[in-house]
């Protein structure tokens, strides 16, 4: 079965991944026998209903993007490594005349059958109210999660999660969605009686949630703030300095290309990792974990497999 | 193809490795994470569409494109936003007042449209029905407000500030980050007269932070969707045997 080839692919690449460690003169892993366990993130951001890639007629970005090609690479990845989480940060909607035509409805098909494992709500997926976001939810075969929205007053009520847990190989990740401050950026009927909680506060708890009830092993945010603002409005980079645990934030709005994740380290010496990767998915976002299951006796302290670099290449 | 045939031909290298254990050691598993030399894999020509996406895709590309293709006018050069004036924020701006008129049956005496609203450029070459609608995907109504004369020295005043607020039938200064020398249909700002402006029913409803816009001391819907009217506008142009040109005209003038 390609769960099973990919698990022994997987072995073979560590192997040799320590024989490349010990070339380079780096310290060989200790005793620590478990095989790790590898998690691929893979990640979108305000695709803004581009089905079909840019016309490739000489403009900017013509040519790329095109969800038909991301389906493709994600099978290439899913049939490569054993754990993959596909996730969207927002704004999957609003850009071509596909969604002025049929209201989202093919975007969510196309992410359900794509396999998109759960997204967060961007301002544009308000662009036709709440009746817009209840109308086409029966098509999205995945969650919402969103945090620090309220619908407890609207014809939304119950129809999204603040976080969800992926168990993957017993490996625990949580994953939760912050929304950007939607008055003054959506027409205020479109989403009258939302009501928007503080992202930082609201950050802090679902870290505390997914740590100490959940048991998580990896925190993910999925982000719709925005990457980076210059006046005092809450953004990534801030949401990441304020808040302490969470591994990893995807985010959006800012249509933000950013050629690696940032890298925010903590006090405590934790990195919180933000990336970002443009918009109209014309690109796809990878990051790879590496679990190592760690002896419960403190001697094998920190020590992890330094990863090997996979980025797959299509050619 | 398997991993281990990538590594045969493009050979080990190693990521970065960033140690993400929380302190305290209770925790089984510990994560690292392994950046790939791209994080961002270019979704790009040469990989093969998913026929099961594109069979999904078929029968929605279909309607849409019987409508979309239609080319109806010719831009020589490309029409681009930019801050305080632009060709594309100008010619927007400008049609939205003319356009607005048009229905409205009376004159007003501004327009105005923002940088974010306008979400693609015009290309240079064929403008299509699709273009339009990636220019506006919106379906913004225009409205026309009636506005107080001090409401209307804040939204100069927001303009020059913020850059992104393109207004019709007016000019000013910017000096330090404020407008002045404001004149509108080329009259100094008289704050004591009320002045009628066109902008989508986003904006004035307080969309873009521009919320001094739900001061207006009226209201009126003009009957006429922002994208349709700069069909209509870029429609005229070529029935007339027009491009679609528009230029930057120096009705904003910045003092550093």
């Amino acid at each position: 079965m390609p769960e099973k080839m990919n698990r022994r692919d997987f072995i073979k690449n560590t192997v040799a991944g320590a024989a490349g460690l010990a070339v380079l003169g780096l310290p060989t892993l200790g005793t620590a026998a478990a095989a790790p366990i590898k998690l691929t993130i893979l990640h979108t951001n305000d695709m803004h209903s581009r089905i079909d890639p840019f016309p490739n007629d000489g403009r900017k970005n013509g040519g790329m993007g095109g969800m038909a090609r991301r389906a493709t690479l994600v099978k290439q990845i899913r049939a490569q490594e054993p754990n993959v989480l596909l996730l969207d940060a927002g704004d999957i909607w609003q850009g071509t005349p596909y969604f002025n035509f049929f209201g989202g409805e093919l975007e969510y098909k196309l992410m359900t059958q794509m396999g998109y494992d759960a997204a967060t709500l961007g301002n544009h997926d308000f662009d036709n109210g709440l009746e817009g976001l209840q109308k086409q939810l029966p098509h999205a075969g995945f969650p919402f999660l969103i945090a620090n929205y309220d619908f407890s007053n609207t014809i939304l009520k119950g129809r999204f999660e603040p976080y969800k847990v992926f168990v993957k190989e017993g490996v625990r990740v949580g994953v939760f969605g912050l929304g950007i401050e939607l008055a003054g950026l959506v027409a205020d009927n479109h989403f009258a009686g939302t009501q928007y909680l503080d992202p930082v506060a609201t950050a802090r708890q679902m870290v505390k949630t997914l740590r100490e009830q959940e048991k998580v092993d990896l925190v993910i945010c999925l982000s719709h703030l925005g990457y980076d603002y210059k006046y005092n409005k809450i953004d990534d980079r801030k949401l990441a300095r304020q808040v302490s645990g969470i591994d990893l934030i995807i985010g959006g709005h800012t249509h933000t290309f950013l050629d690696e994740p940032e890298k925010i380290t903590h006090a405590d010496g934790h990195v919180t990792l933000v990336n970002q990767v443009g918009w109209s998915g014309i690109n796809l976002g990878r990051i790879d974990f590496t679990f190592q299951r760690k002896n419960k006796s403190k001697t094998a302290a920190t020590a992890s497999v330094l990863p090997l670099n996979d980025r797959v290449i299509i050619s | 193809m398997s991993l281990f045939s990538l590594f045969r031909t493009r050979g080990l290298s190693l990521g970065l490795g960033i140690t993400l254990a929380l302190a305290g050691c209770q925790k089984e598993l510990v994560p690292s994470v392994s950046l790939s030399v791209n994080t961002d894999i270019p979704v790009n020509t040469q990989i093969t569409p998913d026929p099961t996406a594109e069979s999904t895709i078929a029968p929605f590309r279909i309607k849409v494109d019987q409508t979309m293709n239609e080319v109806i006018g010719q831009a020589p050069v490309a029409l681009e936003k930019g801050e305080y004036e632009s060709s594309l924020g100008n010619f927007v701006a400008d049609l939205s007042r003319t356009q607005v008129m048009a229905v409205y049956g009376k004159p007003v005496d501004m327009g105005g449209m923002t940088n974010g609203g306008l979400r693609n450029p015009i290309d240079q070459g064929p403008i299509t029905v699709g273009d339009v609608f990636e220019l506006m995907p919106f379906e913004n109504e225009m409205m026309v407000l009636t506005l107080s004369g001090a409401t209307v020295q804040e939204m100069f005043d927001f303009a020059a500030r913020t850059k992104i607020l393109v207004i019709a039938n007016a000019a000013y200064t910017v000096r330090n980050g404020k407008a002045e020398a404001i004149s509108i249909g080329g009259q100094p700002l008289d704050i004591n007269k009320t002045y009628t402006l066109a902008i989508s029913d986003y904006l004035a409803n307080g969309g873009d932070n521009m919320g001094f816009l739900k001061k207006a001391l009226k209201s009126e819907k003009a009957g006429l969707l922002a994208r349709d009217a700069i069909m209509k506008e870029i429609q005229q142009h070529t029935a007339q045997g027009k491009p679609v040109t528009a230029q930057k005209d120096g009705r904003v003038k910045v003092i550093k």
